[in-house]
């Protein structure tokens, strides 16, 4: 009773809040769901990983990076749309998930979780090397009519392209719901993050779930590096934010609720916007994730040293 | 026997390590520095290690200990090399203070905590431009001792020195039982009266100290610095892979590690200028996955080895 009371308080709280905001700012509104698109549709297959796998992959980004320089290797060469880019680059990128897999990480499952910790930090260090090396740092980008599209409404003029990433993280979303309840794959993948051993017991083979969820989550950046050309310039470091930012929303979230990564994604997002609205405030936009992310572990050890 | 051999091995290196500003030019002297600086940041790394709890935030207290004495000099006039004790206090009591909080964390959280701390050490610095003179970083009037290429060697070897006989002080004391103990198994040492938290805020704020003090010496040696110089990630890439090279949970291991990588570093930045980190990052993966006791840890299987098949003739 007094829980679903706070829980009615919080959300009177939110819903205020944001009808503030609108009012006063609507940009800030606009831009935060813009961007929480763009965080949460990065963060879900890296959540995929986590809850499957049960592996923070430190190269997470990285993974994104290659996808983007794939991306843009590919639409430079043939003048394609990075949209219709998406499918062959999420091939490549899930062949290329799944080698790393099988190379390395596989190797690591039972050892402590600091090395496997550490293992993935030095593969995120050589992938963007390997892109130092490839491309140099120099940044590059390509550039489409339609990313500029915007819509007036009153004095208001905002783009409008952006919203295509929360397009994408609801089809998401959507999608690995219905992988993991409605096929015996996907049900297998989620008996196995579960509990690796009892599902072996009953005979799935959880090494090839792994391999499987991996191939799914790096093909699922794979298609997000692609439209991600299209809204940012891209250089060896670009990935790199988006691991901790991913590994902060899944935290925030808990760990297996990828339909929650979207809702953190969005307290995220609206409040990064929040103090980007401000010019004496702009510079400290950035410390916001990082709070965030420190007062969410803090936050969760002491609830579960009460509990 | 054996004991004395070891004894004199280090009074030696120890020797000529103290020496060699008389027979080496400014060149290598300056390579010298940055192997040493890298390896005080890879034992303090190991230090906090042996506890279980790897820290991703070794740029943090390095930055912050650059930015304390810095600051120390250019706004409250103080002496350049006090200024280094004051830094390395600074970052201890830092240290001290956040220990309370995130030493309750474990693992990845930990890890993860150390990370964020330390972006948000550089974004403040970054922010608070009139104080700490924001992007474009602080000039200090003057280098320590005058930019003698000998004294800032030895600074930094007397750096170097307090670390390396703090390190030999946690192998040699009741700190290294408590630290394993906890490293193996967290429930069983608490259960037979090790004091967990005390001992993980001391390592912690001890290595935190050390970190803070390099960093002091790093900034008053170069004369200036920007948050992007102070707060690194190679400052904690390269450490954790030096350690990791050359052993973990030792002093001499990091040492290794560092000798080795520091001077193929410095080779390999004139051979390829772009992306020379990439052999860091591989040599990170290899090592997890073959030689998980790094260099030290498989010469001393190999002695072992060699000594058991000696006995056996």
């Amino acid at each position: 009773m007094a829980n679903k009371r706070n829980a009615a308080i919080v959300a009177a709280l939110i819903t205020a809040a944001v009808a503030a905001i609108l009012v006063w700012r609507p940009t800030v509104l606009i831009n935060g769901l813009q961007s929480a698109g763009l965080y949460a549709s990065i963060a879900i297959p890296m959540g995929l990983i986590l809850g499957i796998v049960h592996i923070v992959n430190l190269a997470h980004g990285e993974f994104l990076m290659v996808a983007a320089y794939a991306t843009y290797m590919l639409c430079a060469a043939t003048g394609m749309d990075p949209f219709l880019a998406m499918a062959p680059v999420a091939a490549v990128t899930a062949a290329f998930g799944f080698v790393i897999y099988k190379l390395t990480i596989r190797q690591a499952l039972k050892s402590p979780e600091l090395n496997q910790l550490i293992l993935t930090f030095g593969i995120a260090i050589s992938l963007t090397q390997v892109a130092n090396l490839l491309f140099t740092s120099q940044t590059r980008k390509l550039s489409f009519d339609y990313v500029s599209a915007s819509v007036d409404i009153g004095d208001l003029s905002f783009g409008v392209y952006k919203f295509v990433y929360i397009g994408i993280a609801l089809l998401m979303i959507a999608g690995l719901k219905l992988f993991l309840t409605r096929t015996t794959t996907g049900k297998a993948a989620l008996a196995v993050g579960q509990n690796p051993k009892g599902a072996a017991i009953v005979g799935i083979d959880v090494d090839k779930t792994y391999g499987l969820v991996f191939a799914l989550a790096s093909a699922l950046v794979g298609m997000m590096g692609a439209v991600f050309i299209t809204s940012s310039s891209i250089f060896p470091a670009v990935g790199s934010p988006f691991t901790m930012k991913s590994f902060c929303l899944i935290a925030m979230a808990g760990i297996g609720n990828i339909p929650g990564i979207l809702g953190a994604s969005v307290l995220l997002g609206v409040s990064e916007n929040f103090l980007k609205a401000f010019r004496g405030t702009r510079g400290w936009a950035d410390i916001v994730f990082f709070v965030l992310i420190i007062t969410v572990i803090l936050g969760r050890s002491i609830k579960g040293k009460k509990a | 026997m054996k004991l004395k051999t070891s004894y004199i091995a280090a009074a030696v290196i120890a020797a000529v390590a103290v020496a060699s500003p008389a027979f080496l030019g400014a060149y290598p002297l300056n390579v010298a520095r940055s192997v040493m600086t890298y390896m005080a940041l890879a034992i303090s790394w190991d230090m906090l290690l042996r506890s279980g709890q790897i820290s991703f935030g070794i740029a943090g207290l390095f930055g912050l200990g650059s930015y304390a004495s810095a600051l120390a000099v250019l706004r409250g006039g103080m002496d350049p090399f006090l200024s280094i004790v004051f830094a390395a206090a600074f970052a201890g009591v830092m240290a001290f203070a956040l220990g309370f909080a995130i030493l309750r964390l474990r693992a990845m959280y930990f890890s993860i905590t150390t990370l964020a701390l330390m972006e948000i050490f550089r974004i403040v610095m970054h922010n608070l431009d009139d104080f700490s003179g924001g992007p474009e970083g602080v000039v200090l009037p003057e280098v320590i001792f005058g930019g003698n290429s000998s004294a800032l060697y030895w600074l930094c070897l007397g750096g170097l020195l307090i670390t390396i006989g703090a390190s030999w002080f946690f192998e040699k004391s009741k700190m290294h039982l408590a630290l394993t103990a906890i490293r193996n198994d967290e429930t069983s040492a608490r259960s037979s009266g090790v004091d967990i938290f005390k001992y993980l805020l001391i390592a912690f704020v001890v290595t935190s100290t050390m970190q803070g003090m390099m960093g002091a010496i790093q900034v008053q040696s170069y004369g200036f610095t920007t948050p992007e110089t102070a707060f690194d990630g190679n400052f904690t890439l390269l450490p954790l892979a030096m350690a990791l090279l050359g052993g973990v949970h030792s002093t001499i291991g990091p040492m290794a590690g560092a000798v080795l990588l520091g001077i193929a570093s410095e080779w390999l930045k004139l051979q390829i200028p772009y992306g020379h980190l990439i052999v860091y990052g591989v040599i990170i993966i290899l090592v997890i996955l073959f030689m998980p006791q790094g260099l030290v840890g498989m010469a001393r299987r190999m002695i072992r080895a060699g000594r058991e098949a000696g006995a056996g003739k």
